[in-house]
């Protein structure tokens, strides 16, 4: 029943969204509304494409399950579009080229450049589409008790559908909406939440105390299988059969449902804290358990401050402004308008360390923004707000998607196989055709964490390549391409790596797990170092210059 | 919302691209006049300049609020309307910085170019 409350995001959507086929003409109108969009409007756009899943539910679960350090992500996430505005806005629209790969070939002269960042193009958002896929299967299935792959299908059919009647014109009233029906779905439940759960509750919230005893019997429903340190010996009902477990490491299975009993000591899952303790209210982040909490949360700022301006659907949401001055202020009144987003995701978290404890366990913290109002109350209200929970978290999910879909169409059909605007519908079908298939297999990940990682991606390397490009002349296309190289083998070849090895948790892991501290550094260096050993392409001076010089005086 | 008619815009610099890539002749791009390309390399240079100084505050805020968070664990003791001083430092506190930053570089920027 609540599941019908993705219904009428999904058809406002599909109504926007077909109110641009009309007027869509060429190329360019698909693929950024031919200019003509106000800096606030465009900054209301660039905030709802920007608010994925991984804002509106991964930050709360992160809070739930690594502590108030994780607080720190949306600081990184709008601390991105700082660095936007003072590096990247206007110089990056002036060269009038539509995304990532176009500005490499229009800077440099380099076609071999711009396919190598067109595969870029593809792994970024490869990296961060498949996990809000995965977010929308995860959300249906836990309101709406509907299989996984329902939810994963529907999200894949109502953006190919929108994007392949409207491209980018209707994706911006599309995400102009979704913006305010996010910020109102997401803020109205936080405050009813807070009224809702009444004076004890909120001082709990305020001075937790560690999650080490069940209060009630309490069943976990476990997402993966789960390695568990039992302190104490404690009998459970594993799947309704009792199960006594010795101190030790026990493995809780897949799916396994479990019952512990009430005040039995809480096992503890290695390299994460306890909801309350000590290490989960400090304000620092230890993801990987590595024992260095300030060189993690360094490391994630790094990562997604200097990699939001990398991302291909937000740099190609920047053209959409008519000139290089209202790129600039569009930067700039996002960071207003995800500043106040970003004030609630902490009443969800601190709420759900309190109330949702035991989805540390489980493994489905993701899920901890629409468990909460049922949580708080059973009743009518508590249904009526998971609903609405619900609509705002397939709105997250759809708003991002539609920009990576067409951000990975835009790779494909304007870059690898030119074309024309027929291509790029097709091409808009086909890339959600292949990520589909990938989600259902991506049933098991960490929305939180694999986003991070398409941010640490594109921070190694569109962020050197952008920053160098506009504002370094003796950038060449060689050590463009090298330093790229180097940034996608250290970033995103390493965590692969570190997937496979899955090193103890330590200061290693740390480094391979959260590359960015390392290799965006390392990727600069080896850009400028290659780029001085040669030869700038001829006109290049005059091309990085004129990117500078406000182009609507230029003319005189 | 008038109804304006829409048309394609693209910059001179991606229409010569995008020829050159057609006609499969690479084109050089039109050249700066000695006045633009003076006025441009001034205004890089300043623009450098406040880039610095905005990425140096932002630079403050991001590496330096986490280190003092660290070294300062008192900070989790110490509460305002009952929250922790730590938790408002890193829930609250970056948020209405970051904003003043992208304000006031923002005003900056535009009376460089002008």
């Amino acid at each position: 029943m609540i599941a019908l409350a993705a219904l009428p995001v999904i058809l406002a959507t599909l109504l926007i969204g077909a109110r641009g086929v009309a007027t869509l003409r060429s190329t360019s109108d698909f693929l950024v509304a031919s200019r003509r969009i106000s800096p606030t409007l465009n900054a209301a756009a660039v905030s709802g494409e920007y608010l994925s899943a991984a804002s509106f539910l991964g930050v709360a679960g992160l809070v739930v399950k690594n502590g108030v350090g994780a607080l720190w992500y949306p600081v990184g996430f709008t601390a991105g579009y700082l660095l936007m505005l003072v590096l990247v806005a206007a110089p990056m629209r002036r060269t009038g080229a539509l995304t990532v790969p176009d500005f490499a070939e229009a800077r440099l002269g380099s076609p071999r450049l711009r396919r190598f960042s067109a595969l870029v193009v593809l792994v970024i958002a490869g990296l961060y589409l498949v996990p809000q896929f995965t977010a929308a299967g995860q959300v249906l299935r836990v309101v709406g008790g509907s299989p996984y792959w329902v939810g994963v299908v529907v999200a894949g059919a109502s953006v190919a559908i929108t994007l392949a009647l409207g491209g980018m014109r209707a994706a911006t009233y599309v995400q102009a909406f979704q913006f305010v029906l996010k910020l109102v779905l997401f803020i109205v439940p936080a405050l009813w939440l807070l009224l809702a759960v009444g004076a004890d509750t909120r001082h709990q919230a305020l001075h937790p105390a560690e999650y080490s005893r069940f209060p009630v019997a309490t069943e976990v429903q476990f997402r993966l299988d789960t390695r568990l340190e039992v302190l104490e010996p404690i009998t459970v009902l594993a799947d309704g059969v009792p199960l006594t477990l010795g101190p030790g490491e026990h493995v809780a299975p897949e799916e396994g449902r479990w019952v512990f009993p009430a005040d039995g000591r809480v096992p503890g899952i290695r390299g994460v804290a306890l909801p309350g303790s000590e290490s989960w209210q400090r304000p620092l982040l230890d993801t990987a358990g590595s024992g260095h909490p300030l060189l993690a949360t360094w490391s994630v700022l790094v990562a997604t401050a200097l990699g939001t301006m990398g991302l291909p659907h937000v740099i190609v949401r920047f053209h959409t402004s008519p000139d290089g001055r209202s790129a600039r202020r569009t930067a700039a009144i996002t960071v207003g308008l995800l500043g106040t987003f970003y004030l609630f995701p902490a009443v969800y978290g601190l709420l759900g360390g309190i109330l949702l404890p035991e989805l540390y366990l489980s493994g489905g913290t993701d899920t901890a923004v629409v468990a909460l109002p049922s949580r708080v109350d059973p009743g009518v209200a508590g249904t009526v707000f998971t609903a609405l929970l619900t609509a705002g978290a397939f709105a997250a999910f759809l708003a991002t998607s539609l920009g990576l879909v067409l951000a990975m169409a835009g790779a494909v059909a304007h870059d690898l196989l030119p074309g024309g605007l027929r291509r790029l519908r097709v091409s808009a079908i086909a890339t959600t055709a292949a990520v589909v298939p990938l989600a259902l297999f991506a049933a098991r990940i960490d929305v939180g964490a694999v986003v991070t990682s398409a941010f640490a991606v594109a921070a190694s390397t569109f962020c050197p390549l952008l920053v160098l490009g506009i504002w370094w002349r003796r950038l060449t296309a060689r050590g463009a391409f090298v330093g790229m190289a180097v940034g996608l083998l250290s970033s995103a070849g390493v965590m692969g790596a570190s997937l496979l090895l899955r090193p103890d948790p330590g200061l290693g892991a740390l480094l391979l797990g959260q590359p960015a501290l390392w290799s965006v550094p390392l990727a600069f260096l080896t850009m400028i170092a290659v780029s001085l050993a040669g030869h700038p392409p001829p006109g290049a001076e005059s091309t990085m210059l004129r990117l500078h010089l406000d182009e609507t005086r230029s003319d005189a | 919302m008038t109804r304006q008619r829409r048309v394609t815009v693209t910059s001179p610099q991606t229409a010569v691209v995008l020829t050159a890539r057609r006609g499969g002749v690479s084109v050089p791009p039109r050249r700066l006049s000695a006045a633009e390309r003076e006025r441009a390399e001034r205004i890089r240079r300043r623009q450098l300049r406040l880039a610095a100084c905005t990425l140096a505050g932002g630079a403050a805020l991001l590496v330096g609020l986490p280190a003092l968070l660290h070294v300062a664990p008192v900070l989790l003791a110490l509460r305002i309307a009952d929250v922790p001083v730590a938790w408002l430092a890193v829930a609250v506190l970056p948020y209405p910085l970051l904003a003043t930053l992208a304000w006031w570089q923002l005003g900056r920027a535009e009376r460089t170019e002008r």
